[in-house]
């Protein structure tokens, strides 16, 4: 793999020559949060950040998405007006990388998704690197770090950052660019050394994955889910944060006065009641508690058997999002019988 | 094609509703091109009352035996019967507080005039009559009632959604107002479809659209508590636009 830096000075210029070719989108500050935005000036962008309200997958799979137009004497119609949108994702934290690989797997594998292949063809990924909040729990997931999915990835060194080159078209950015780009030096290998383990120490939360399949196996029955169900509100937070919940729902709108309109779809969550409700007026998860185990049980079982590991990625977005504090990191430490499991 | 007969039709209420059919402006030919409405008091003088309907909107909630008779006379002439607004499908503001005395409310606000007045506690259009379509708001959303329009059209009813505010306002990626702000925002336990239009704009959620099918409100209610907003407040806050169990949940 390709290793450089960039001075951290050079960074607007940089943006300025991707700029030629993609629109650039980074964390943005609203209000006290972040969120990923177009730039208009290289200094809105905030690459020390700790989460962005929506994740990454917003421009993967948007909230709602017109699939097809549907037209009387045309029959369907592709949407493809928003799809060769060609942009660029500037500083993604490991664990949106990590959950974007995710969703590789789901819409990439048995089940091949168009619209959300030519997104990724379209969108580049320039990550970087992150210290962990109180909420941040990505090393327990295994998330922490990311071999792939990106076409850069940055790693602050202090004055400058280390830029591993992950694919050709990082390769390609990096020519774009060359005068701006430096070669390391035994150095920047020990100051980076001293960042990933400053990294690797920063973290207050732990979870132990380890066996968690048959600890969910086991606890099907415990009464956490009861309690959980009482207190969650099925408000649909959690899955819209979440960077790998991908549930979507599918209906057709109809215009006005014809016989044409759209297929759309949009997020979903299972913590809906209407989730598994189907025809005839039969709800597979009528409870809540039985809503709520269901995605847990998703994340950190489900998707452990079909994929070989659990889709979460320990962002904290659930955590920081639930109006009534249910916190992912307690309940599995609750699972376990070991409710002190938080070193901070 | 025969154009389907349709009535817009008030009882108590502040005809918001009907406002904002009328305020389809871009959309208004294309209605009426669509649709024969025969009986809409708000916008005409010239009605026909006593036809049959294929679909009448009814706005409002039902105050008096005026009320009463009206919709029921209304249920009687059409096929698909569509509650228009929070006040039809829930009741709304009229009956936030419909438990208390009666005699003792008149005499608050009239005196000892000892008139006779058509009242009796509101009532939601669901509790007379049976309802076919629910479109809460307070108004009504304007893209709701086109698409139910639009779907009727093609024999469907509208897919209208029925989970909470929070989950459109999360995909509009919106700052938090409850969470960040500690502020008693409805979100998580009224229904969407407004594409969270106050929270968007910084104003907390006050559940005009009334609750979800599956509102958790006990639990919503003891998070405001936890916030530092006295009990009795938030459960006056949450019976707002809709007389609801607060209390007897879940």
């Amino acid at each position: 793999m390709k290793i450089v830096k960039i001075p951290k000075k050079k960074l607007d210029l940089f943006a300025s020559i991707l700029r030629q070719h993609w629109e650039i989108h980074a964390p943005v500050e609203q209000n006290g949060r972040y969120a990923f935005k177009p730039l208009t000036h290289w200094s809105e962008a905030r690459l020390h950040y700790n989460r962005t309200i929506l994740p990454p997958k917003k421009y993967f799979m948007p909230p709602r998405e017109t699939m097809f137009h549907y037209r009387e004497g045309k029959g369907y119609v592709p949407a493809q007006e928003e799809l060769d949108q060609r942009l660029i994702l500037f500083g993604v934290h490991p664990c949106d990388i990590y959950a974007i690989n995710i969703l590789d797997e789901v819409f990439g594998g048995k089940y091949n998704d168009p619209y959300f292949q030519t997104r990724r063809k379209n969108i580049g990924i320039i990550g970087v690197d992150c210290t962990p909040d109180e909420h941040c729990f990505c090393r327990s997931m295994r998330a922490d770090t990311v071999e792939k999915g990106f076409d850069l990835f940055f790693t602050d060194l202090g004055e400058e950052y280390m830029t591993l080159v992950g694919t050709s078209l990082g390769d390609d950015m990096v020519l774009m660019a060359a005068p701006l780009f430096e070669p390391i030096t035994a150095a920047d290998i020990q100051k980076y050394k001293q960042v990933s383990s400053e990294k690797r120490q920063a973290f207050s939360l732990d979870v132990e994955i380890h066996d968690l399949p048959e600890i969910f196996e086991l606890e099907y029955k415990s009464e956490i889910w009861d309690e959980l169900g009482d207190q969650c509100l099925s408000c649909g937070s959690c899955s819209m944060v979440c960077p790998t919940c991908y549930c979507y729902d599918v209906a057709d709108t109809v215009e006005l006065g014809s016989k044409a309109g759209d297929r759309v779809r949009t997020w979903d969550s299972c913590l809906f009641h209407t989730h598994a409700l189907v025809a005839g007026g039969e709800n597979f998860r009528e409870k809540r508690s039985s809503r709520i185990k269901n995605r847990f049980y998703h994340k950190q079982r489900g998707m452990v058997a079909e994929y070989g590991r659990p889709s979460c990625v320990g962002c904290g977005r659930c955590i920081v999002g639930c109006p009534v504090h249910i916190d992912i990191v307690q309940v599995i430490n609750r699972l376990r019988g070991e409710d002190h499991a938080n070193r901070g | 094609m025969n154009k389907p007969k349709v009535g817009i039709i008030g009882l108590t209420g502040c005809s918001g509703d009907q406002l904002v059919i009328l305020n389809c402006e871009d959309q208004l030919l294309d209605l009426v091109g669509a649709i024969d409405i025969r009986d809409f008091l708000t916008a005409t003088s010239a009605n026909d009352t006593e036809s049959r309907l294929d679909v009448a909107f009814v706005e409002g909630s039902v105050v008096s035996q005026k009320d009463e008779d009206l919709l029921r006379r209304v249920r009687e002439r059409c096929t698909i019967l569509v509650a228009l607004g929070t006040c039809a499908v829930w009741g709304g503001i009229p009956t936030m507080d419909r438990d208390q005395d009666r005699p003792a409310l008149l005499r608050a606000v009239y005196g000892d005039l000892n008139w006779e007045y058509d009242t009796c506690p509101a009532k939601a259009l669901h509790e007379v009559v049976k309802v076919d379509l629910n479109l809460p708001g307070c108004p009504i959303e304007k893209d709701q009632f086109l698409a139910t329009v639009a779907n009727l059209l093609n024999g469907n009813l509208p897919l209208l959604p029925d989970y909470a505010v929070c989950t459109e306002c999360k995909m509009k990626e919106n700052n938090c107002l409850l969470i960040e702000k500690k502020q008693v925002c409805l979100g998580p336990v009224s229904v969407a479809g407004c594409q969270a239009r106050c929270p968007s704009l910084n104003i907390p959620c006050v559940g005009c659209r009334g609750p979800c099918t599956d509102a958790n409100l006990k639990s919503a209610a003891a998070t405001y508590a936890e916030n530092g907003v006295a009990m009795e407040d938030v459960i006056r806050k949450m019976k707002t636009f809709a007389p609801v169990p607060v209390s007897e949940q879940p």
